[in-house]
C-alpha cells in the first residue's frame, strides 16, 4: 500500500458497541443504547492517531451486506461509496460467529479490514475465550479485543488502524482447513497483519 | 471474490470451532429473572408493572413536584402579575401578542408569548421532557426495550407490524421525530408506511403528555384509551388495504446490564439541549403566530367556516380551531389552548383527542418528508380521513353513553 | 437444611396470599365493591383507577408470583419468581413513597413560600400507608433468605 487511507468505515452487527466504540475513538456524540436499531444513520468523526487523521463513520449495524431494511442500506451504501476506505469490522466477542459473516464478506470484497472484538469484557465474564491469535492468522488481518465500556484495548486498535489489511479469502479458506504454509507474500510472513504487510 | 453463501456460513463455522471455546457457563439469577421477562405470562405482568411505574414517577415528578408544586407558584403568584404591572398599554397590541389578556390569574389563560408560552415550554414541558428521558433512557440501556418487543410481536402482527415497532411507538412517545427516523429499522415499505402513519397520528409526545397531565389530569386515561383503540382499528385496517408484505424476524436480544450513569447523563443532557434549542422557541413562536392570525381575524373566519363540520360531526365547539391551528406549531401549545375554552369534559377528551390525531406537528412533517415525500402525501390523506371517522365515532360512543 | 427451606416455603406463601389478597382489594375498593378502608395504619383509598386498579393488578401479580414460585421447579426458577414477586410489590411500595417524597417537598398551593418546613416535610410521610407500603419490609426477607441460601451453597 502506497498511501494510508483517510476513511475509517466501522461495521458490524448491531448492538455490538459500535457507536460506543466510535464514541472512544472519536470523543464523538453517537447515541449508544443497549438495543439493535439504535443507530439508523451514520454519524461522522475524526480520530487522529500517530500523526494521522482518519474521518471515522458509525454506520447503522447490519447482518450482512445484503442489505433487509433502510438502516442496513444505510451501511450498505456508505461501503460502495467509500471505495478507499478502510474497514473496521467489529465483533461481539460473546458471538463471534455472527460477525464472522459480515467480516468475511467485507474481506472478500477486497476491503483493507482491521478487526475489534469487543465486548471482551463480556465475554471474560461468560467464561468465553476467543484465541485472538488464531483468528488474526487465519483472517489474515489484524484483530484487537477491546472494550468500549471499560476502554481497555481502544489504543491499541487505533494504533492499528494504519496496518488495516486486504486478505484473499481463498488462502483464508486454506488457513482455517488447517493449511498454514502456503506462502502468503515474498516476506514468508504468515499473514497476521501486524507487520503492516509493506 | 465472492463465495455463495453456504460457503460462507460453512467457513464462518470453520473459523469459529478453531478460535472459540466456551467454558461451562452456570446460568445465575439475573439470566433467569431475565428469561421471565420475555415468557409471555411473566413477561405481560412485569410489562404492566413497569409501565405503572413508568406513568407513576413520571406524573409524580413532572405533575405534582415540580409543575404544580413549583412552577404553577412561580408563574402565577410572580411572574405574571409582574408583567401584567410592568408591560405598559395594556390595550396595545403589543400587550396583547407578549402579555395577553391583563385579567388573567393564571398562566394557561392569559395566552401571551411571554406568559403561556414560558410556562408552558418550561413551566410544564420542561419538567415532563426530562422525567420522560431519563426513565426512556433507562428503559433503552438496560436492554428492556427488546424483550418488550419479543413480547409484542403476536400483537403487532396483527397490524401489519412485527414487535419491533414497540421502539418507534416508546421513542414516539418522547418525541415523534426521532421516532419516525427509527421506523428505519422495519424491512419493508409497507410496514414503515403503516408505522410512521400510526406514529404520526396517534402516538401523542412527552411535551403533549406533560400538558395533558397538567389540564386534564382525570381525562388523560380516557384520551388514552382512545388512542390505542385507534392505534389498533387503523393498524388492522391499513394492514388490510396496504400492498406488502410483513416478513417474520428474529429479534435480537441482548443480555440485560446496568446502565452506565455516564451514558445515561449524557444522552439525558443531549435531548435536553436539543429541547431547549427546537422546542422552546416553537412554542413562543407559537403563541405569538396563534396571536397574530386571532387579530387578524383569520380565526374568527376558519372558526365560522368549520363551525358544522366542528359542531355537529365532532361535537365541540367552535373556537377548537384556533388549538388545531396552533397544534400545526406544537401539539403541547394546542393542549394548554384547548384548556382555556369552555367544555364539557366529554369534549375536552373529544377535542384532546383530535389534537393528538390531527396533523402531525411541523417538526414530524419535516422528518416525515426526509423520508419520503409520497409516504408523507399518502400518511397526510390516510390522517385526512382518520380525523374525520374517528372524530366523528367518538362523538358517538359520547352520545351512546349519554355523555356527549 | 430441610427444616429451613419448608419455613423459606411457608413464609413465600404466606406472603404470597397476603399479597394477592391486598391486591385484590385495591381493584375492589377502586370498583366501589368494598368501602375504602382506613384501619389503623393502613389505608385503601381506591379514589383514582391508575393507582388502586392498575397498581392493584400489579401486586396481585406480585402475590400471583410468589405462590407461584413454591410449584416451579429448580431452585433458580423457584428464586427467580420470588424475587420478581417481591420486586413487584418494590415497584408499588416504591412510586407510593416517591409521590410522597414529590408532595411533601413544596409547601402547599396556599402556603406563600416554596418549600415546604421540615416539620411539613417529615409530616408528609405520617402514616397511613398503602398495603404495598406495609408489605414492603417483609418482602426485603425474601432476598434475606436466598443470600442466606447462597452462602451455604457455597
Ligand atoms: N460489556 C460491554 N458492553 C458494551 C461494550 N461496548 C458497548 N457495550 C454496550 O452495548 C450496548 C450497545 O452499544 P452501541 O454502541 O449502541 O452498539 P451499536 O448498535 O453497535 O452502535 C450499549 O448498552 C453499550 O453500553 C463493551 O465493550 N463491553
Ligand atoms: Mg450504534
Amino acid at each position: 500500500m502506497t498511501e494510508p487511507s483517510k476513511t475509517l468505515l466501522m461495521v458490524g452487527n448491531p448492538n455490538v458497541g459500535k457507536s460506543a466504540l466510535f464514541n472512544r475513538l472519536t470523543g464523538g456524540d453517537a447515541v449508544v443504547s443497549n438495543y439493535p436499531g439504535t443507530t439508523v444513520d451514520y454519524t461522522k468523526g475524526l480520530l487522529v492517531v500517530s500523526g494521522r487523521e482518519y474521518g471515522v463513520i458509525d454506520a447503522p449495524g447490519t447482518y450482512s451486506l445484503e442489505a433487509r431494511d433502510a438502516a442496513e442500506s444505510v451501511t450498505v451504501r456508505l461501503i460502495s461509496e467509500n471505495p478507499g476506505a478502510a474497514v473496521l469490522v467489529i465483533l461481539d466477542a460473546t458471538r463471534v460467529e455472527r460477525g464472522l459473516y459480515l467480516a468475511l464478506e467485507v474481506i472478500e470484497r477486497g476491503r483493507p479490514a482491521v478487526i475489534a472484538l469487543n465486548m471482551i469484557d463480556a465475554a471474560r465474564d461468560r467464561r468465553i475465550v476467543v484465541d485472538t491469535h488464531m483468528l488474526q492468522k487465519i483472517l489474515g488481518v489484524p484483530v484487537v479485543p477491546t472494550s468500549a465500556v471499560t476502554g481497555e484495548g481502544v489504543r491499541d486498535l487505533a494504533e492499528m488502524i494504519r496496518k488495516a489489511q486486504k486478505a484473499d479469502i481463498e488462502k483464508v479458506r486454506a488457513r482455517a482447513d488447517g493449511r498454514f504454509n502456503e506462502p502468503e507474500r515474498s516476506g514468508g510472513c504468515a499473514g497476521c497483519g501486524l507487520c503492516g504487510g509493506c | 471474490m465472492a463465495l455463495p453463501v453456504q460457503e460462507r456460513w460453512d467457513l464462518v463455522d470453520a473459523i469459529a470451532r478453531k478460535t472459540v471455546t466456551a467454558g461451562i457457563y452456570r446460568q445465575n439469577l439475573g439470566d433467569v429473572l431475565g428469561d421471565l421477562t420475555v415468557r409471555p405470562l411473566t413477561g405481560i405482568a412485569v410489562a404492566v408493572a413497569v409501565l405503572y411505574a413508568f406513568w407513576s414517577i413520571f406524573s409524580s415528578f413532572a405533575g405534582t413536584l415540580v409543575t404544580d408544586g413549583f412552577m404553577v407558584k412561580a408563574f402565577d403568584d410572580y411572574w405574571l402579575p409582574w408583567l401584567q404591572e410592568v408591560w405598559p398599554d395594556p390595550a396595545s397590541i403589543h400587550y396583547f401578542l407578549f402579555v395577553g389578556d391583563p385579567l388573567a390569574e393564571n398562566c394557561f389563560e392569559a395566552f401571551g408569548m411571554l406568559t403561556s408560552g414560558l410556562f408552558v415550554s418550561i413551566g410544564v414541558v420542561l419538567p415532563a421532557v426530562l422525567i420522560f428521558y431519563l426513565m426512556m433512557t433507562i428503559l433503552e440501556d438496560s436492554g428492556y426495550l427488546p424483550r418488550l418487543a419479543v413480547l409484542m410481536d403476536t400483537v403487532f402482527h396483527r397490524i401489519g407490524l412485527h414487535g419491533y415497532a414497540i421502539v418507534p411507538t416508546i421513542l414516539g412517545l418522547g418525541c415523534n421525530v426521532p421516532a419516525v427516523t427509527a421506523t428505519r429499522v422495519l424491512e419493508t415499505r409497507k410496514q414503515r408506511f403503516i408505522m410512521m402513519t400510526l406514529l404520526a397520528i396517534f402516538i401523542p409526545c412527552g411535551a403533549q403528555l406533560g400538558v395533558m397531565l397538567e389540564v386534564i389530569p382525570d381525562a388523560v386515561g380516557w384520551v388514552m384509551l382512545f388512542l390505542l383503540f385507534g392505534f389498533g382499528i387503523f393498524g388492522f385496517v391499513l394492514d388490510r388495504i396496504i400492498p406488502g408484505s410483513n416478513p417474520e424476524i428474529l429479534i435480537d436480544v441482548p443480555p440485560y446490564h446496568w446502565p452506565l450513569w455516564k451514558n445515561v447523563a449524557k444522552k439525558l443532557v443531549n435531548r435536553t439541549k436539543s429541547f431547549l434549542k427546537d422546542a422552546v422557541p416553537f412554542v413562543l413562536f407559537g403563541v405569538l403566530a396563534v396571536n397574530v392570525l386571532y387579530l387578524a381575524g383569520v380565526i374568527g373566519a376558519l372558526a365560522d367556516l368549520f363551525e358544522p363540520l366542528f359542531v355537529t360531526w365532532f361535537g365541540v365547539p367552535k373556537e377548537t380551531v384556533g388549538p388545531l391551528i396552533a397544534a400545526f406549531l406544537r401539539k403541547d401549545l394546542a393542549v394548554a389552548q384547548l384548556s382555556a375554552i369552555a367544555m364539557t369534559p366529554y369534549q375536552m377528551i373529544t377535542a384532546v383527542v383530535l389534537v393528538s390525531i390531527y396533523f402531525p406537528c411541523v417538526a414530524t412533517f419535516v422528518v416525515m418528508l426526509r423520508e419520503g415525500w409520497k409516504e408523507l402525501a399518502a400518511a397526510v390523506a390516510v390522517l385526512a380521513a382518520t380525523v374525520f371517522v374517528y372524530g366523528g365515532l367518538i362523538h358517538a360512543v359520547g352520545i351512546l353513553m349519554g355523555v356527549a | 437444611m430441610n427444616r429451613n427451606t419448608s419455613m423459606v416455603t411457608l413464609y413465600i406463601g404466606l406472603l404470597g396470599l397476603v399479597t394477592l389478597a391486598f391486591g385484590l382489594a385495591d381493584i375492589l375498593a377502586w370498583a366501589g365493591m368494598i368501602q375504602s378502608v382506613s384501619i389503623g395504619v393502613l389505608e385503601i383509598a381506591g379514589d383514582d383507577f391508575f393507582r388502586w386498579a392498575w397498581g392493584g393488578a400489579v401486586m396481585v401479580f406480585g402475590g400471583l408470583f410468589m405462590l407461584g414460585s413454591l410449584m416451579s421447579p429448580g431452585t433458580m426458577e423457584r428464586s427467580a419468581k420470588a424475587i420478581l414477586g417481591a420486586i413487584m410489590v418494590w415497584i408499588i411500595a416504591g412510586t407510593d413513597i416517591f409521590a410522597r417524597l414529590c408532595e411533601s417537598i413544596p409547601a402547599g398551593e396556599e402556603a406563600p413560600e416554596f418549600f415546604n418546613s421540615v416539620a411539613g416535610f417529615i409530616g408528609g410521610f405520617a402514616p397511613p400507608y398503602s398495603a404495598a407500603v406495609l408489605l414492603l419490609p417483609f418482602t426485603l426477607v425474601i432476598v434475606y433468605f436466598l443470600f442466606n441460601r447462597k452462602s451455604d451453597e457455597a
